[in-house]
């Protein structure tokens, strides 16, 4: 008899995205963490040791991703730990950063192309119109981010050996 | 306002970018294995891939072919589409660095990203309005995100099914989107000949 697991699990469920980082700077209660490059293989096991975060580029880009959260858990620098964001915080960041100006953008153009019927005005409206939504999606960002959606949230530490994949 | 509406249409299901043209396998493959990456990477795709169109339509409409220049149009097109990534990135990650650490992770993949070239020079090749290459555009990203969603949420069900080990993995995940592709088909209909 085969069994099918989906009938137990729960898809519906709300979810955490799972990240791991690593302690690079303590200030005070402060934790500043960097983020785990993941592998697109995702059969790594050994995160922890990978030779292929040196790289420069890479390394500037995790650099570029670092943050900082509330160091409740007494964390050091060198400590790995799980951190998470709800699935919707993803799907709300990517429609603030790129479906906002891309609408604004489309709706100018539309506008332009029906009210003048030319291509070169029509590209012109629809660069105004990315320009203005760029700054609309600005706006909305910076209330996400006052708002404090879009902060990770401290889990628990990462298990020795455990990976993101 | 018909004819714009059933490009988009057409666009996203009948001539689908990943199952219909094969472009864009690549991600399809690799960035579905869970949703919540899937919806990322197709919205960030979206924005690109309209972004590529309105600068690709207007260096080639004001510049390749007034001068004849169209044997440089690849060239240049992979050239537009890096330095539309480049310059979304540093958009995003001026507009809110917030949000450039959540999604930033997406956006060097999209360089390498064969459909946003593949759309690129569709909507060149069949001599679009401006307005038109903008929807096709973003038709073709609508129906690139759908598939990769779809996609996404298959492989997240099979990843706890009891799948043969034969199966396993990739195999039993190009089995789906074979599957899928079979499905999208109907769009364009069985009777063609």
């Amino acid at each position: 008899m085969v069994k099918f697991a989906d009938s137990a699990t729960d898809f519906s469920a709300p979810s955490m995205i799972e990240g791991i980082a690593l302690v690079v700077k303590v200030e005070g209660r402060t934790a500043w963490l960097l983020p785990e490059q993941g592998t697109s293989c995702g059969s790594c096991a050994s995160a922890s040791a990978c030779g292929s975060k040196g790289a420069s580029t890479t390394t500037a880009r995790l650099e570029d991703r670092r943050f900082q959260i509330e160091n409740e858990a007494n964390l050091i620098v060198g400590d790995r730990v799980v951190f998470g964001i709800r699935d919707n915080v993803l799907l709300k960041a990517s429609a603030t950063a790129y479906i906002i100006p891309l609408a604004v953008m489309i709706l100018a153009g539309s506008l332009a192309q029906w009210k003048f019927g030319n291509d070169i005005a029509t590209m012109t409206a629809t660069i105004i119109g990315l320009v203005v939504g760029m700054g609309i999606s600005r706006a909305a960002a910076g209330r996400m981010q006052t708002k404090g959606d879009l902060a990770p949230q401290y889990l628990r530490r990462a298990r020795p050996g455990e990976t993101c994949n | 306002m018909k004819e714009y509406l059933l490009l988009i249409f057409s666009s996203a299901l009948v001539n689908n970018v990943i199952l219909g043209r094969f472009l864009g396998l690549c991600p399809a493959m690799g960035v579905t294995t869970r949703v919540d990456a899937a919806v990322g990477m197709g919205m960030a795709t979206t924005f690109v891939m309209s972004v590529a169109a309105l600068v690709g339509w207007t260096i080639n409409t004001l510049l390749l072919e007034p001068f004849g220049l169209g044997y440089l149009r690849t060239i240049t097109f992979i050239l537009i589409i890096a330095s539309t990534v480049q310059f979304t990135e540093m958009v995003v990650k001026k507009v809110s660095p917030s949000l450039f650490k959540l999604l930033g992770i997406y956006l060097p993949l999209i360089t390498t990203n064969c459909a946003v070239l593949g759309v690129a020079l569709l909507l060149v090749a069949d001599k679009m309005s401006f307005l038109s290459s903008i929807l096709f555009a973003l038709g073709s990203a609508m129906g690139f995100t759908l598939v990769l969603v779809m996609f996404a949420g298959l492989r997240e069900r099979l990843a706890v099914m009891d799948v043969p080990r034969l199966f396993a993995g990739p195999p039993i995940a190009f089995i789906v989107v074979s599957l899928l592709a079979l499905a999208f088909m109907g769009f364009a209909g069985m009777g063609a000949s």
